[in-house]
């Protein structure tokens, strides 16, 4: 039960923080080292560049399909119940869902090889993802309960759910193939610390009317929720809180379970203004073997309470029929734990995107000590200006999830550069977020912000995402 | 120049933020009280074990019933009814009784039924309700660890001649329950 709460809470902390990962703004914006995170075939002119420890890149991400803390809480004097029932319980769908994602870079560099066409990076970050879809027929059984409802499935797959906390150790090459294409891929070790899901339940619950007893109950079942990590974690707070910091520290660093990913990406100039690119992220799995209890129920069973049928029941009449009911539910449908080891795969993502470029170039060539930029190649050319579309997908426990972004790059000499987009997803169709890039010599900044019309009332927001970094970024030396 | 209207624009963003009045005491007020229904016991008689017997025909048993004494429902229930049926195909009388017994078998609650003609006889229902504001508390089904059922019938000769003749006895419960 403890464990329950373990992962309820890890959830609700998930969604407390996140959303769906979309970092449409920091996507391709090639000023911004982190931005490489998520294109590894990114076009990059660094010299070299070092995150600042812990602030080099920092996001947090929250969101809601369905339902907004102020459609609930806002003191508009409509009744608490009415608003839950209609706007939660029956307003909501089963693809709704509370999702999200933290993510924070503990380190984070990158240097040009000695062939000049070669970047390589590397670092570790902390995440921290978590999606819960709402449990709709769940909620009108708490909420209505059976009766009356002769007939009606309660569908158990309506509870999906899974979340994780792992840190990432990676290493990525970005290679420049030649003028127009640039390709690179990142190799990543988890580490994970905890991990829970429970996304392939199946059955249902139905109450119809019975063939001897009045009703009949029907109960068909195949479950199952899987975690790993939690059980330590459990044991610590229940007798030692102060051994939870070891335990986390541990796990983040290969004293946990491992697996393995990779991220892909590229970057093509179909001419000199106008860009294709793309990435695949986290194509991995963690491999879960230590800490592990899954809790599993299979099977199907139709009860019409207790039935004593005579003259067959005098042989029996001094057992305990009551007993025998429960004891041959519990034979139909076993329930228990166990501790198999279990594969559970990252989240994986795709990004893509068109960019067009016009106006004021920025040569390579400074005349100062200041220039930051390693190639004095046509093909870095920066513009001005840059408008164009991307498209990001992750994949999710109800299917693949979309967005479609538009948007504009500015860019005010090399000290500056912003970025806004607008973005069409299932929380949003009013989400224009504005990103800032600012290089004041060799320290770089950057500060992103999503959603930004919600920040009217932000009690009324389906989404919102922060995102902030830190770099040194080399200048000097080509 | 640029960067202060840049700043300025985000500070004028960071002012323009802001989040309207919440009321998360409503939660206080959030009543979760389903209704929930489950079939109780079903016992069947043919009318050849009763023309078996020698004399009169008496069944008693005592069925243990936890279900009620479930902390999770005892704890939580608010009222609600027992629903019974009876069918009887035979050609006897019958006068059937139902009894709500503790832990300890005290009988805490006993329903009288009215005798049950013999067949053809359409099917009898009661609805017994429990709780505030009726006859019967709730605190009795809280209570209630066993269910007796015993029935008396004098006539032990009679066939009906109804095919497959039986006394069918069954119930189920229909509960408000408090979970929040």
């Amino acid at each position: 039960m403890r464990q329950f709460q373990l992962v309820l809470l890890s959830w609700l902390l998930g969604c407390a923080f996140v959303t769906a990962q979309n970092k449409q703004i920091l996507y391709d914006f090639t000023e911004i080292p982190q931005a490489l995170m998520i294109n590894p075939g990114m076009s990059t002119d660094f010299q070299w560049y070092a995150g600042i420890p812990a602030l080099s890149g920092i996001s947090f991400q929250a969101g809601s399909s369905g339902l907004t803390v102020n459609d609930l809480f806002a003191d508009d004097g409509v009744d608490f119940n009415v608003k839950v029932r209609e706007r939660a319980i029956y307003g909501m769908s089963t693809r709704d869902e509370l999702n999200g994602t933290y993510q924070v870079e503990l380190l984070n560099g990158g240097f040009r090889g000695r062939n000049r066409d070669n970047f390589y990076s590397f670092g570790i970050y902390n995440e921290g993802d978590a999606i819960g879809y709402w449990f709709k027929d769940y909620a009108i059984l708490a909420f209505e309960g059976n009766a009356d409802q002769l007939g009606r499935k309660f569908d158990v797959g309506h509870l999906k759910t899974r979340g994780e906390m792992l840190n990432v150790f990676h290493f990525g090459i970005n290679k420049r193939v030649d003028g127009a294409l640039t390709i690179g891929a990142r190799a990543k070790v988890y580490s994970s610390v905890f991990n829970f899901s429970s996304t392939k339940n199946k059955g249902y619950f139905v109450t119809n009317q019975g063939q001897n007893n009045i009703l009949s109950h029907t109960f068909v079942a195949d479950m199952e929720l899987r975690s790993s990590g939690l059980n330590e974690i459990e044991d610590a707070l229940d007798n030692d809180s102060s051994l939870l910091p070891g335990i986390i520290t541990r796990r983040m660093f290969f004293g946990g379970d491992l697996g393995f990913g990779i991220d892909l990406g590229f970057t093509y100039k179909l001419n000199k203004q106008t860009v294709i690119t793309g990435s695949l992220l986290d194509l991995g799995f963690v491999y879960s073997s230590t800490d592990v209890k899954n809790y599993t129920i299979k099977g199907n069973a139709t009860v019409e309470g207790i039935e004593v049928i005579l003259p067959d029941a005098f042989s029996n009449s001094n057992d305990d029929f009551w007993q025998n009911l429960v004891d041959e539910v519990d034979a139909l449908v076993p329930h228990g734990t166990n501790n198999n080891s279990y594969i559970s795969f990252r989240p994986t993502k795709l990004y893509g995107s068109i960019r067009h470029n016009w106006g004021k170039t920025f040569k390579q060539n400074m005349d100062c000590d200041c220039n930051y930029m390693v190639s004095k190649r046509r093909d870095y050319t920066k513009y001005a200006n840059g408008i164009g579309g991307q498209l990001y997908v992750i994949n999710r426990p109800r299917g693949p999830q979309a967005a479609l972004t538009a948007f504009y790059l500015r860019r005010f000499g090399r000290a500056l550069a912003l970025k806004t987009t607008y973005t069409v997803d299932k929380f949003s169709w009013s989400n224009i977020g504005l990103g800032l890039n600012l290089q004041a010599g060799p320290v770089n900044i950057y500060v992103m912000a999503d959603n930004l019309l919600a920040y009217r009332n932000l009690a009324d927001s389906h989404y919102s995402s922060f995102q902030l970094g830190l770099n040194i970024i080399s200048w000097g030396k080509k | 120049m640029k960067n202060k209207i840049l700043l300025l624009s985000f500070i004028l963003l960071a002012l323009y933020s802001c989040i309207e009045t919440q009321n998360f005491d409503q939660y206080d007020d959030l009543e979760i009280i389903p209704t929930v229904e489950a079939s109780i016991l079903y016992v069947e008689s043919p009318e050849r074990i009763i023309n078996e017997s020698v004399g009169q025909y008496f069944y008693s048993q005592d069925f243990n019933f936890d279900a009620f004494t479930f902390d999770a429902f005892a704890d939580r229930v608010l009222d609600g009814s027992i629903f019974f049926e009876i069918d009887n195909t035979t050609s006897k009388e019958f006068k059937p009784t139902v009894e709500f017994l503790d832990e300890d078998g005290n009988t805490i609650d006993t329903i009288d039924f009215p005798v049950q003609p013999s067949a053809p006889t359409p099917l009898y229902r009661r609805q017994v309700p429990y709780g505030p504001g009726k006859q019967r508390s709730i605190e009795i089904i809280k209570n209630t660890s066993s269910i007796k059922v015993s029935v008396l019938i004098e006539d032990n000769s009679s066939v009906s001649n109804l095919p497959d003749p039986k006394i069918i006895f069954r119930s189920s419960g229909k509960f408000r329950v408090r979970l929040k």
